[in-house]
């Protein structure tokens, strides 16, 4: 079937498009700068009609919001979006697939780069474009024993990888999470993550033969000392 | 306080929904101030749970939808751009997305279709019953009002009862690309008609 994707447009702002069709026309959006000018309009008549049906909610709710919100980290401040990055955006339809496996959760303007702060996020951001649109870049998950899990874009013949925490367990204690690059039962620190779900940029890691991930004190440690909760090899 | 400046000044135009007022509140919320998120939630939560009870109709269901809504609003405030747009679209689009998921995924498991008992004018009466009348409402209902049938009903049965355009195809036994040209000539019509101008 070839459906034409510009007929979508409709359908998808009042959300009437199955998953399938919704990630196609997604895709499509985002080499269309007409499309989101129009999108924009119809999106914004579908929100009238969500106005219409304004009811006043049990008072409990809001009780068992504030409750949850009480206890609930929020995403850091995006240090940048990478969404409205340019070359990024651009190579989005060829990555789509592999990126929306990364961060199937956060979203692409929900990216976090923690490693060395804010330094050289240009260079940073470019790099992980890299990866991501690498020919030879794989995507690897590996489930971490304390739950959630670590998800890997590896690119051997760039020599670097996006790792990214998914749905990991929160730490406190000021605990963190440290990746560490296996070169045989040789670990060497490949960058830290600081929350449950943040993505570090591992450089240098090409000849890596493997991924793990213990539970450091913040700040790293030299090598790891606690039992490894995830290897890629196990 | 700066907010309460803003208050007042809304409250001088008018007692409808402060939007700008929102989006500020949800800027706020982006650093982490759970008492802006208490106002915000107070603001936008009758629209928001309205919405959720109206798609998904269970109305223990859409509490539950609603909540998760606006945990995910608390969570992740920072995509929150006010310069592209207001609090109540980001908020009312990111709930009508997830109260057609949670419909759906549900229905995956009960098949709905069997039980359908959409009826354009009961579920329109319906729906004006629990609107607290407002110019803003009072407007909608004139607009979808103004639409042809297939055109108003596709995009009810799309917008309010979560369907797809392809569902509502099956259901109106209609040609899915009638149905889309329906919507498109509705959505248009009902656009227009309510002064929308893109930003």
């Amino acid at each position: 079937m070839n459906t034409d994707l510009h007929d979508l447009l409709v359908p998808y702002a009042l959300d009437a498009l199955d998953p399938h069709e919704r990630s196609k026309f997604e895709s499509h959006l985002d080499q269309c700068d007409v499309c989101s000018v129009e999108l924009n309009g119809f999106s914004l008549t579908a929100v009238r009609m969500a106005e219409a049906t304004e009811e006043e909610p049990p008072s409990a709710l809001r009780v068992a919001v504030l409750e949850r919100v009480a206890t609930t980290a929020q995403e850091r401040p995006v240090v940048t979006a990478i969404a409205q990055h340019g070359a990024l955006r651009r190579s989005m339809p060829r990555i789509a697939v592999a990126a929306s496996v990364l961060v199937a959760t956060a979203g692409l303007g929900g990216f976090l780069l923690e490693r060395d702060r804010a330094e050289d996020l240009q260079t940073q951001t470019e790099q992980i474009s890299t990866i991501l649109t690498a020919e030879d870049s794989a995507l690897l998950a590996a489930p971490a024993t304390t739950g959630g899990e670590l998800r890997i874009m590896h690119s051997p013949s760039h020599g670097d990888a996006v790792v990214m925490g998914s749905d990991l367990e929160p730490l406190t204690d000021g605990k963190i999470y440290q990746v560490w690059a296996m070169y045989g039962d040789e670990p060497q620190s490949a960058g830290l993550l600081p929350s449950s779900s943040s993505m570090v940029l591992a450089t240098g890691v090409g000849d890596a033969d493997a991924f793990a991930v213990t539970i450091e004190p913040a700040g790293g440690s030299q090598a790891p000392t606690t039992e490894p909760i995830v290897d890629t090899r196990s | 306080m700066e907010q309460g400046t803003a208050a007042r000044r809304l409250e001088v135009v008018g007692d409808d929904t402060p939007v700008a007022d929102a989006s500020a509140l949800l800027v706020r919320t982006a650093r982490g101030d759970e008492s802006a998120f208490a106002e915000l939630f107070d603001c936008l939560s009758p629209a928001v749970f309205g919405l959720a009870r109206r798609v998904i109709r269970d109305p223990a269901r859409a509490e539950e939808v609603a909540q998760e809504v606006f945990l995910q609003v608390w969570q992740t405030a920072a995509r929150f751009d006010p310069d592209r747009g207001s609090a109540k679209s980001w908020v009312l689009t990111l709930a009508h997305r997830r109260a057609v998921d949670a419909v759906r995924h549900d229905q995956a498991a009960t098949n709905r279709d069997n039980a359908y008992d959409w009826a354009p004018d009961v579920d329109h009466d319906t729906v004006l019953e629990t609107v607290t009348v407002k110019m803003e409402h009072e407007q909608v209902r004139r607009c979808l009002g103004s639409l042809t049938d297939l055109q108003r009903e596709s995009i009810m049965m799309a917008y309010y009862n979560g369907h797809t355009y392809a569902e509502v195809a099956t259901l109106l036994d209609a040609n899915p690309a009638t149905v889309k040209t329906r919507m498109r000539d509705g959505l248009v019509r009902l656009r227009d008609c309510l002064g929308v101008e893109a930003s």
